[in-house]
């Protein structure tokens, strides 16, 4: 049988079946485009992640995918906000805008949404790569180790920091940016006095780049960030000793690790990566991470605008870079915003009142709290990020917007 | 009790313990209900039952894909949804028949006239789509009663067109004459003569109208009035608007002024002041952003004409064309860095003053046709292939603070846009205005607001229009006022607007009216 005869053709081909992937094929689906989504495991599929979720976020699977069904929900269901921890023991929590938020379990809710959108999922189904032939997208994927064939008018990379088609696309990409390393235990909890409604996060340098750690089902989650090539389990070890000798936590033997790589910095310095031609990159694969590296949020907005711009180029035959570029830009600011200085000093970027919360401590105290962050923030200098945060920054409070000219 | 067990007691107590609220559920965001304003496709379950039962009685269904994909999006070009089929209205016995196959089989209707929604209203998110346009005849006019009969998918200017031969006019319209007859019906319609003659809905004398249940009723306010007083402003749940007398008048050329204001405040107070006080046979408010705010006054006659500059002229702030270029000359003399605005306000003037006074549609300083000058030439330059237009309907008393609420929304989203004001005379108190754009507050007038960015070429994803319209709908909230387009995509704020009382009593009358819940089912409820 010759590849044509072989080939599935679709109007879009999504490679992911997470909230980017799953909000894309909502867009296309409503439009009534042919929408084929990939993914290389079998659905549902595991998910490592905090599964908390921004208002913002929650605002959009409720208005888009309905009321949350309890299946998709871990225990508890709902986080308040954020309480952080400084090593001086102060302790600052902040309540979401929104009121509280869902705590999603990842490998129900990607699907539950999946399904929603009502596109077409092939899983246990691996892309392996893409021709663009400028009219349509020539994508291979295997299936059951046999080869599968499939035609697009565009590709939509959604597939999360696998960074399977933006590997496709732009080859040296995942070599030239930083990865960090996020991991994860579960602990029996035999007394812990951190409050289950929060998710909680430690400003310590000592400790990592970003160490959390929040309840979920009865059980304890401490999880480490660090740069790649350290060593996890040491790590964890470290905080996990912390977490009993200055917080009285008393967790039992650890379960479950899981670690996962993240590619967490482009929406510091405005380094999204957005595709080529007619294949369009989305989601945490473009780069989207919001404070606290929550993604689930920007890839639900993200991914929405993706397939907005797939119709508009069905509808339009305008080029999709263009029309798509365009679009992000909205979602880039609000991304980038929580990031930047300028706007956290001056702006409202975040979902949860930071500097309502400062006001309410005294004034010593919230110089102190000033000083810890400062001091943290110093464990990123050897990314030198500083003056690229610094002049994206100034570009944004002048010219109203990022500067598109730094996207891939 | 050992490690272990403390850690399973924990554990259990962790996951047993009763939540008071659901945090997650659709109102748990700060008490905002939320509703999914994006509706899932329908499953298409007793779908083929119903073709086949369409076509049975003679009922062409299309279900071609293509032909499909032309009606997946409105005029505002933000939702997207795909029917199973289209069927051409062709007269009120062939909808009963659907209507009555569709609450058979459970079949969602979503009927469309000149497809004018902004917010999905006329979008079917599967099920059947209706295209009124098919029933598009004048079919009598009396020039004897001053009422002419028309097919509710008739477009205004076809109507305007048809009464012109016979030297009559529609009351008031909508400014987009390419929405259908039925369609503003359902919604309101606002001109701008409007303040002295209120909105389309009230020009109406009776209605045939097929309920959802397939009945073919006749309708009036002395026949079956219910059913008049709910199909007006009824956003479509109440019944397919078939046919409508409408009342007419005497065709007149109308003669237009325009004064200029560089505060948005006393341009309003001045067309509060105009329409209380009955001083011009049109008036309504066109911005540039608010740097040219222009009250434009009309008239059908020279002796309402001569009593305006006799009585009311020297009482309006506004300046003249000379005067206001003088003074925005000044304005920006004092600020060269916004020379860049300066720039787009003259070449905008530019631009519109021949559109609005077209040679070929002038004789003696007159517009001799305002419904081709206002219909396409304020659509042309305001309006855009997305039409983005979120709007407050409020009282008297609260139409200035809204405004200038509203207009601080859209320079913070918007570097260019416009609004456009207009007043609305109410006929008493009718029971078609409850759950309506007219606001419960409002006494003798109400007065409505779009505010409409000019997106030009820049894109703009729709996150980000529809956080603009939030956060211009999260005004109306905070004080208490309505909306011209509350249904599809903002149906949301239908609970926060109206409140839980009055939603559940239309929503019972729904149920009552549409059993199987299949009429225009993702607009209002």
């Amino acid at each position: 049988m010759s590849f044509i005869e072989n080939v599935k053709k679709v109007d879009a081909l999504i490679v992911g079946t997470g909230p980017a992937a799953a909000a894309c094929a909502k867009r296309l689906v409503d439009a009534g485009c042919e929408t084929v989504a990939l993914e290389s495991r079998e659905l549902p599929r595991h998910k490592a992640c905090s599964g908390i979720l921004s208002p913002r976020g929650h605002r959009f699977l409720l208005e888009n995918f309905g009321p949350l069904p309890k299946e998709i929900l871990h225990t508890p269901s709902s986080a308040s906000g954020v309480t952080f921890h400084f090593p001086s023991m102060r302790s600052v929590s902040i309540n979401f805008d929104g009121g509280p938020t869902p705590h999603l379990h990842r490998k129900y809710a990607d699907h539950w949404a999946m399904l929603r959108s009502g596109a077409e999922i092939h899983d246990q189904t691996e892309f392996t790569g893409l021709s663009d032939k400028g009219t349509h997208v020539d994508v291979a994927a295997t299936r059951d180790g046999l080869p599968v064939n499939y035609r697009a008018r565009f590709v939509i990379g959604a597939e999360g920091p696998s960074l399977a088609v933006v590997r496709a696309v732009y080859p040296d990409y995942a070599r030239k940016i930083p990865w960090f390393v996020v991991g994860q235990k579960f602990h029996p909890i035999i007394d812990c006095p951190l409050d289950d409604r929060y998710f909680h996060f430690w400003f310590n340098a000592e400790l990592g780049h970003y160490t959390w750690s929040h309840a979920r089902d009865g059980r304890q989650i401490v999880g480490v960030g660090f740069l790649k090539g350290d060593n996890f389990d040491a790590r964890h070890q470290r905080v996990v000793e912390y977490l009993e000798k200055k917080h009285h936590v008393r967790l039992g033997p650890s379960e479950s690790p899981e670690i996962v790589t993240a590619n967490f910095g482009p929406s510091l310095i405005n380094r999204y990566i957005f595709g080529r031609g007619r294949v369009l990159i989305t989601g945490q694969a473009a780069g989207f991470f919001n404070m606290i590296a929550e993604g689930m949020s920007c890839a639900l907005h993200s991914g929405a605008v993706a397939g907005e711009a797939a119709v508009e180029a069905f509808r339009t035959s305008k080029d999709i870079q263009r029309i798509y570029r365009g679009m992000i830009a909205s979602e880039v600011r609000r991304c980038s915003d929580q990031w930047n200085p300028l706007e956290i000093a001056f702006g409202r970027p975040h979902e949860a009142d930071f500097r309502a919360a400062l006001k309410r401590l005294a004034p010593g105290e919230r110089r102190g709290v000033i000083r810890e962050i400062f001091s943290f923030i110093r464990l990123y200098a050897p990314l030198k990020w500083g003056r690229q945060i610094l002049w994206q920054s100034v570009c944004r409070r002048f010219t109203g917007r990022y500067p598109s000219n730094r996207w891939l | 009790m050992k490690g272990s067990d403390i850690s399973a007691f924990a554990a259990a107590a962790r996951v047993s313990s009763p939540a008071a609220i659901d945090h997650v559920a659709p109102d748990s965001l700060k008490g905002i209900p939320r509703r999914q304003t994006n509706p899932a496709r329908w499953n298409g379950k007793g779908w083929n039952e119903f073709v086949t039962a369409l076509r049975a009685r003679n009922i062409e269904v299309c279900e071609n894909r293509q032909t499909c994909g032309f009606y997946s999006s409105d005029s505002g070009g933000l939702a997207y949804g795909m029917p199973h089929g289209i069927t051409l209205a062709g007269s009120a016995a062939q909808i009963s028949a659907i209507l009555k196959q569709a609450q058979l089989h459970r079949v969602p209707v979503t009927v469309k006239g000149g497809g004018l929604t902004t917010e999905g209203e006329s979008v079917a998110f599967g099920g059947l789509l209706l295209d009124m346009r098919g029933m598009s005849r004048v079919i009598s006019v009396d020039a004897q009663n001053m009422t002419v009969r028309a097919e509710a998918g008739v477009y205004w200017h076809t109507l305007a067109e048809v009464l012109r031969r016979d030297g009559l006019d529609y009351l008031s319209a909508p400014l987009n004459l390419t929405s259908s007859l039925g369609g503003t019906l359902a919604v309101g319609g606002i001109d701008i003569n409007s303040p002295r003659l209120g909105c389309s809905a009230d020009q109406a004398v009776s209605l045939q109208v097929v309920t959802p249940t397939g009945e073919i009723k006749e309708c009036s306010e002395t026949l079956n009035a219910d059913l008049f007083e709910r199909v007006l402003l009824g956003y479509g749940q109440f019944g397919v608007i078939t046919e409508a007398t409408m009342r007419v008048r005497k065709f007149t050329p109308v003669t237009m002024h325009y004064f200029y204001y560089g505060s948005l405040r006393e341009a309003m107070e001045d067309l509060q002041m105009l329409v209380r006080e009955d001083a011009a046979d049109y008036c309504g408010i066109l911005t540039i952003m608010d740097k040219a705010v222009n009250l434009l006054v009309a008239f059908d006659s020279d002796g309402r004409e001569r009593a305006f500059f006799a009585g009311w002229r020297k009482r309006l702030r506004g300046h003249g064309e000379l005067g206001f270029g003088l003074r925005m000359a000044w304005h920006y003399a004092l600020r060269p860095w916004r020379v860049g605005e300066a720039l787009y306000l003259l070449g905008r003037k530019q631009e519109l003053e021949p559109a609005f006074n077209p040679a070929h549609f002038m004789e003696d300083g007159r517009i001799i046709d305002r419904a081709v000058v206002f219909g396409n030439q304020v659509w042309k330059f305001w309006g855009g292939r997305k039409m983005v237009i979120p709007d407050l309907a409020t009282s008297a008393d609260k139409f200035v603070e809204a405004i200038e609420r509203g207009n601080a929304v859209c320079k913070k989203y918007f570097p260019r846009y416009t609004l456009y004001c207009v007043g609305i005379k109410l006929s008493g108190r009718r029971e078609r205005y409850e759950m309506s754009c007219v606001p419960p507050d409002a006494a003798g007038f109400a007065y409505g607001c779009e505010f409409e960015p000019i997106l030009g070429d820049t894109v703009y994803s729709r996150e980000y229009l529809q956080a603009f319209k939030n956060e211009i709908y999260e005004i109306g909230v905070e004080m208490k006022t309505s909306y011209y387009r509350f249904g599809g995509m903002m149906k949301g704020y239908i609970r926060r607007a109206f409140g839980d009382e009055l939603v559940e009593k239309h929503l019972a009358m729904k149920r009552l009216a549409d059993p199987a819940m299949i009429l225009n089912p993702d607009v209002i409820f």
